[in-house]
């Protein structure tokens, strides 16, 4: 516990010491704002259909899922991949930590700098309140399906990042795998005709995940779901660590 | 302390360590020497379980590398060649992370910082940024990190590679007030570091160990018979070379430079007064005479180079 807080704390430091990490915070906020202004406009047009603005914020536009797309790959890319260029996780490996352990730690540190990156965004609902009523329970519920995509994302970067030492081929590795997961629905409209393996795939499907719970509904199904992709993947990059010893 | 046996590593059929057997007793320092590539990085990424051997079984302190790794890992104090740290942390910072991961108690965790800054001369840097220290501070900092839970084995790669010669006395100071306390392994390819800091060195080349000794043994091993050299003024060289012949205890003479030879003599016979009364009878000024010490480069470069070295021999 002591030695996954460390490895989490020394990360962070990593994380807020670089100037990526402000960029991203900054080009995010900016980003999301955007978006948070657009879809006010247009709630706002007297012709629009009537929906909750946060609703529409999480998961309603493509833009969101286009944001995680790109800064997930951003967070995780240096995880694993710039241990290994400098050498540092020859350190690592040979201190008494596990493997377990440092991908947790590593995991965890990506989390809480996804989650920290989302906080500002509470604003909104501050605004939002101040005009007019809403109903925070639907906000809540978003606010856990933003963290548990960002659970399954962050997993898949985690081990894209333990595959290489060069942090742009495990950005793009996380990216390509991204694509993959949110394209289910994709695969299962077009290519898919049998029906059990729609049923299966339709369970997969993010996006109507996160419109559930920008709705208010969290379906267990699908928390599961995040959740256990997710430690999947966690599970895999600390495999994927240990392969790189008898190597 | 440190026990290797039958230890191999195949890179993709090629064997990069091959059979390597040593024992490391308890306050010994190992040097092992060899040039680039012999294998040293790669024995000992194995020994720290850095590196899954091929074949073969690692035992340090006590502790098999295959059933509890992360209890060998307790033992010893790493640090690899190029000492990679993480260049954002502050020096202070990167320690307290190290006693972390190394698993020293929260109460005595700025005892011991403060103990390894001492020991390592870094309390004039102990809050800069690691990134901007010189290459020489690194060294002592990724030492310090490896220092900092008192490990009882300690095993270094290259230790002094890439610093000023100045930062390389000062190191190797440090290594020797270590070996008085730990058990050291320590890999170099630079040959007086060997001979002022180690007890006893293994010299390894294409991943086998091909001699193991103190550094004086095996000087003397190497040197083969012993020689003398001495410089005349004044004497023309085939005077010389004739003259020599008939000395009895003398078993070849070589012209080196101009006045200087070389006589190798038979391992009996002390040939030196006879050498003094030829030049004297022969009106030559004799300016020199010292005898020839085989160096422990000699004895490397003969070991590395030759195909036919012979396979690890006890001195």
């Amino acid at each position: 516990m002591v030695k996954t807080l460390a490895i989490l704390r020394r990360e962070l430091i990593a994380y807020f010491s670089s100037p990526l990490a402000y960029m991203v915070l900054t080009g995010f906020l900016l980003l999301q704002g955007g978006i948070f202004y657009l879809v006010l406009a247009f709630l706002n047009n007297p012709g629009a259909q009537t929906m909750a603005p946060m609703e529409a914020f999480f998961g309603g536009t493509i833009f969101f899922w286009l944001f995680l797309l790109f800064v997930v790959p951003v967070i995780t890319m240096r995880l694993i991949a710039e241990e290994r260029k400098t050498g540092t996780i020859e350190v690592l490996l040979t201190s008494p930590v596990t493997e377990g352990q440092i991908i947790t730690g590593k995991f965890l540190a990506a989390l809480v700098f996804y989650a920290a990156l989302w906080l500002p965004t509470g604003l909104y609902v501050v605004i939002l309140r101040r005009y007019s009523d809403i109903d925070l329970g639907p906000v809540l519920a978003g606010y856990l399906g933003v963290l548990l995509v960002g659970f399954l994302f962050l997993g898949v970067g985690t081990f894209a990042s333990t595959l290489t030492s060069n942090h742009l081929i495990a950005a793009i590795l996380a990216f390509v795998g991204l694509v993959a997961l949110c394209a289910v629905p994709l695969i299962e409209q077009l290519l898919v005709s049998d029906s059990l393996f729609k049923a299966a795939l339709g369970h997969m499907d993010l996006w109507s995940h996160m419109e559930d719970y920008a709705m208010g509904i969290i379906d267990t199904r699908h928390v599961v779901y995040e959740l256990s992709v997710g430690l999947l993947f966690l599970f895999l990059a600390i495999r994927s660590l240990e392969m790189k010893k008898g190597r | 302390m440190i026990e290797v046996e039958n230890l191999s590593k195949v890179f993709v059929d090629t064997p990069v360590v091959d059979d390597v057997t040593f024992f490391v007793p308890e306050g010994q320092v190992l040097g092992f020497l060899g040039p680039n590539g012999a294998g040293k990085t790669t024995a000992m990424r194995m020994i720290t379980t850095f590196l899954r051997p091929t074949a073969g079984t690692i035992t340090v302190a006590g502790v098999n590398a295959d059933d509890d790794p992360v209890g060998l890992r307790r033992n010893i104090g790493y640090l690899p060649e190029n000492v990679p740290l993480y260049p954002e942390m502050r020096v202070d910072e990167y320690l307290r992370f190290r006693a972390d991961i190394e698993e020293v108690p929260h109460r005595h965790q700025s005892a011991r910082v403060d103990d390894v800054v001492d020991r390592c001369l870094l309390s004039d840097v102990n809050r800069q940024v690691i990134g901007t220290l010189s290459k020489g501070f690194r060294q002592r900092v990724g030492l310090a990190g490896a220092l900092i839970h008192q490990p009882g084995v300690l095993i270094l790669d290259e230790p002094t590679v890439g610093l000023d010669p100045n930062q390389i006395i000062r190191i190797r100071e440090l290594l020797i007030e270590l070996g008085r306390d730990h058990t050291v392994l320590l890999s170099t390819h630079i040959l007086p570091e060997v001979e002022t800091v180690c007890d006893r060195v293994l010299i390894i080349n294409r991943g086998q160990i091909v001699a193991d000794g103190t550094p004086d043994g095996l000087r003397s091993r190497m040197a083969g018979r012993p020689t003398l050299e001495v410089v005349f003024k004044d004497a023309p060289e085939d005077q010389v070379l004739g003259a020599f012949e008939s000395l009895t205890g003398l078993l070849g003479v070589e012209c080196l430079d101009e006045g200087r030879f070389r006589l190798e003599c038979d391992a009996a016979a002390d040939v030196r007064e006879s050498t003094f009364r030829l030049a004297v009878d022969r009106g030559w000024t004799l300016l020199e005479m010292s005898p020839g010490k085989a160096s422990l480069e000699d004895v490397f470069v003969r070991l590395t180079t030759d195909e036919q070295a012979d396979p690890a021999e006890e001195v």
